[in-house]
């Protein structure tokens, strides 16, 4: 039983990461209505910048977090200006989108590779004691990640639903043109964006890296948590968050009970058999063309 | 505005037809129906549900609620390449044509887009197959000699002004050997030249063919011309405001005040 | 001289799995980034069947073409029948791919077989040589430009231009898209065949995604709806590497910095829409002989 609730924490924490993953690629997918691949690279950049900025220059642990974040949100921020926005602005086909995304998707991770290398890193950071309730350990990695990621959540919630900017993306959200035509300047909703994605993923990549390990390929997982948020159904944030959790416990519980080298294959297989009975998430609504 | 009472020379019948897109009802209760060879409009101001009626036929969109009968047999839920085969091709109103392909290519799709010939022979390019794309070749210039635009025949659809982009739209939909064309503002954006070209073209495959024929336009010469001694739909916010000649719909109150109802008011604001 | 027969054959294998994916993304639209799968649902195949067997050699091939070709139907059939978006069908793709590469990873043996896992399937026996790839690559330049220019291939293309208006015009939008992944998978499963009689040796790390990265930017590169251009440049880009030992780090950086120019300053790619045919042969030889020629009909 307790290894039960060992588990359960564990995903729940996982859960956290891949929720503000599926959060990040829900909201660029619901304004712009397309697949940010990008975000791999990213959540990995973000993890190297704080890893680099303990290990080699020595910052404090929140330091490093802050010094990661503002990186990759220029990092975010730069490629939406020099990669998407033309194609935006030309109204390119989402194909033509997407492969530029994957361009700078391959372009930095293999940068990353080439600086860093690509040998799994552990965080270094000191392993503090885990907490014990009731006879089950809590990691404090996990609860930092679990709470700081319920944290984060909630500003971007008060940000979209309290403030103007965000009724600007709200509304951008809807419909992309109208919501122009009502004065709400596109650029600045795509920065943004784009800078809520940066941090996002860097904060994942940070905890991801923690809890398992920096290398340069880790952001593959953010492929799970796309999934993860159309399987909840694309367009809604709630969802993200819902479909992130189920799939964080759920893959956690597979690794403790059958076999951590199973863990991503179940994951995958799980997510595309949803994602193929389901094309349209269990609770989303498909976006028909205007004919 | 009443159901036809002999339903078996209908080729297409909409029964209390709806649709509702969220909290909107596009098309509301419409119910028509048409005999083969008929030639008739669908008119009404902008929004008013005409686009989304022909998309209920070829079934891009599910109705709410309603039947859609050709020949008499229900179609609902029939796959749109599977109507079109049954005999249904319809042009758009945003101009879809095959944007890199030749005006050529665009008819000739329509006439393979069931395949002519077997897989194995399409590897082999068996002399049979051969012959069969030379006559499909033949047939696509036919059409295209027949919308006017056969010296076109090897541009780049998307190269062509937009006008004979719209002929080409209708060869591609008669290359289907459709019974029923649907046209979605096959006039948009002609000038009164062109127009009068249109009409003719029409008239002329109307004839030749034997379609039946519905027309959505907004040029309302061209649709009083074309429907004369036919009927025309007047559809407003979904609904069937009014049906009959194009005399009787030109005098109909209702829908003057649907297309012109705010000019009255603008009127009597700006009298001094 | 080995040293160009190895570029030979290695470019002439990346040759025949960018013809599958130029196929399936360039010519009908669909987005995939797992064709590195594939090669490996042909190549495994292919060499258990040859060296535990006996199956003579081009029938594993072929069987193993057609294996990945009936595995594609796993994503293809319930993607396209709920009509997937593009990208999400892209993302299948991707994910179908690592499962493969990860049950091959996971997978000391199969039966009595022993694949090896994560370390490999060890001797197969060599049998792509010069004169084998080349044949390879004659045939499937014929049958592809074969299919491209029959009924089917443009009705591939159709629905790589304008799907909806496709199927208004009655193209099957899920019997052609099953029939473009299949030729496409089919011919990634034989150039994975080849890989494996080449290198006596399969790895399933030969088989991750930037196998399938690789080929995307042959077809992104060379262009859309065309064979000419996807081979072009899948030659180029195993060739170059190669000769400039020194870039090869940098490839994949500089691929990914390609693609995003190549999408904003000339997204057809190289020679998009260029076709082998008798117009591009007679244009070229106009040019080249600068005199003008007139143009042949269809």
């Amino acid at each position: 039983m307790e290894l039960f609730f060992q588990q359960l924490i564990s995903g729940i924490s996982i859960g956290a990461i891949y929720a503000l993953l599926a959060v990040g690629y829900a909201l660029v997918y619901s304004v712009y209505n397309f697949t940010n691949w990008a975000f791999d690279a990213f959540m990995a950049f973000g993890a190297f910048m704080a890893f680099m900025a303990i290990s080699s220059l020595m910052m404090p642990f929140w330091l490093a977090m802050i010094f990661s974040i503002v990186l990759t949100v220029v990092l975010s921020v730069g490629s939406e200006k020099l990669a998407y926005r033309p194609l935006r602005q030309r109204k390119a086909p989402r194909l033509f989108m997407m492969i530029s995304a994957m361009g700078v998707n391959l372009a930095i991770v293999n940068l990353i590779n080439k600086f860093f290398g690509g040998t799994f890193r552990k965080f270094p950071i000191q392993s503090a004691q885990p907490f014990f309730v009731g006879g089950v350990s809590i990691g404090r990695m996990d609860l930092l990640a679990g709470l700081i990621s319920f944290i984060v959540l909630a500003m971007l919630w008060a940000f979209l639903y309290r403030t103007k900017w965000g009724l600007g993306i709200r509304a951008s959200a809807i419909d992309i043109q109208t919501a122009s035509l009502m004065g709400i300047n596109n650029d600045g909703v795509a920065m943004i964006i784009f800078i809520i994605t940066g941090v996002l993923s860097s904060i994942a990549g940070v905890f991801y890296g923690i809890k398992y390990a920096v290398f340069p390929t880790m952001g593959i997982v953010t492929i799970k948590a796309m999934i993860a948020s159309i399987v909840g159904g694309l367009g809604s944030l709630p969802a993200a968050i819902v479909g992130s959790m189920i799939l964080g416990i759920l893959e956690t519980l597979v690794s403790g009970y059958i076999s951590s080298s199973y863990r991503d294959l179940f994951s995958f297989m799980f997510l595309i058999i949803i994602l193929l009975f389901f094309p349209n998430g269990l609770m989303g609504k498909s976006g028909d063309e205007k004919l | 505005m009443s159901i036809d009472d002999n339903p078996s020379n209908n080729i297409l019948a909409l029964r209390n037809l709806t649709v509702d897109f969220g909290g909107v009802r596009a098309v509301n209760n419409l119910s028509l129906s048409l005999k083969s060879g008929e030639m008739v409009a669908l008119i009404g101001p902008n929004g008013a549900g005409k686009t989304t009626v022909f998309n209920l036929i070829t079934n891009a969109i599910k109705p709410t609620s309603g039947e859609i009968l050709l020949n008499g047999k229900s179609i609902l839920g029939v796959s749109p390449d599977k109507i079109c085969q049954m005999g249904i091709s319809r042009t758009f109103q945003n101009i879809r044509l095959f944007p890199q392909m030749t005006a050529y290519e665009n008819v000739e799709l329509g006439l393979h887009s069931i395949p002519r010939y077997s897989l194995a022979e399409a590897f082999y390019r068996t002399p049979r197959a051969r012959q069969i794309e030379k006559n499909t070749r033949a047939k696509a210039l036919e059409l295209l000699e027949i919308v006017n635009l056969k010296e076109h025949a090897h541009a780049r659809a998307s190269s062509l002004p937009y006008g004979l982009q719209r002929r080409l739209e209708i060869a591609r939909a008669m290359a289907t050997s459709p019974q029923l064309l649907l046209l979605d503002e096959p006039a948009a954006g002609m000038n009164e030249d062109e127009c009068n070209d249109l009409i003719e073209l029409i008239r002329h495959i109307h004839n030749t063919m034997k379609y039946t024929i519905i027309v959505i336009e907004h040029h309302m010469a061209v649709v009083m011309d074309l429907c004369r001694g036919s009927r025309i739909y007047v559809l407003a916010l979904g609904s069937l405001l009014a049906t009959g000649n194009p005399e009787q719909i030109q005098n109909n109150q209702e829908v003057i005040k649907a297309y012109l109802g705010e000019r009255k008011n603008v009127r009597e604001t700006t009298a001094p | 001289m080995s040293y160009f027969i190895a570029i030979t054959i290695l470019s002439g294998i990346n040759i025949i799995a960018a013809i599958g994916v130029a196929i399936l993304t360039g010519y009908t639209g669909l987005f995939s980034i797992g064709h590195a799968g594939f090669m490996a649902l042909g190549g495994y195949l292919s060499a258990i069947l040859v060296k535990e067997y006996n199956v003579p050699f081009v029938v594993a091939l072929l069987a193993g073409g057609t294996f990945a070709g009936l595995c594609s139907f796993i994503i293809g059939y319930p993607a396209f029948r709920s009509k997937l978006r593009g990208d999400y069908f892209a993302i299948a793709t991707l994910g179908f791919s690592e499962a493969i590469r990860l049950i091959l990873n996971n997978t000391k043996t199969l039966g009595t077989i022993k694949i090896g896992g994560a370390f490999g399937y060890m001797n197969i026996p060599n049998h792509s040589n010069v004169f084998v790839v080349l044949v390879a690559v004659i045939l499937a330049l014929f049958f592809a430009h074969m299919f491209v220019t029959s009924q089917y291939g443009k009705n591939c293309i159709a629905i790589g231009q304008d799907e909806v208006a496709a199927e208004m015009m009655g193209v099957n939008l899920l019997r052609t898209k099953l029939l473009a992944l299949f030729v496409s998978a089919f011919y990634a499963g034989v150039a994975g065949g080849l890989l494996g009689f080449y290198f006596a040796y399969l790895s399933p790390s030969f088989f991750t995604l930037t196998k399938s990265s690789d080929l995307l930017a042959a077809v992104v590169f060379g262009g859309i709806q065309s064979i000419i251009g996807p081979v072009i440049t899948a030659f180029v880009l195993v060739a170059v590497p190669e000769l400039l030992r020194a870039l090869a780090e940098w490839r994949l950086i500089l691929y990914g910095f390609l693609f995003v120019v190549v999408m904003i300053f000339r997204p057809q790619g190289l020679l998009g829409y260029v076709e082998m045919n008798l117009n591009f042969a007679r244009n070229l030889w106009s040019k080249i002989r600068n005199k003008p020629v007139g143009e042949v009909k269809g």
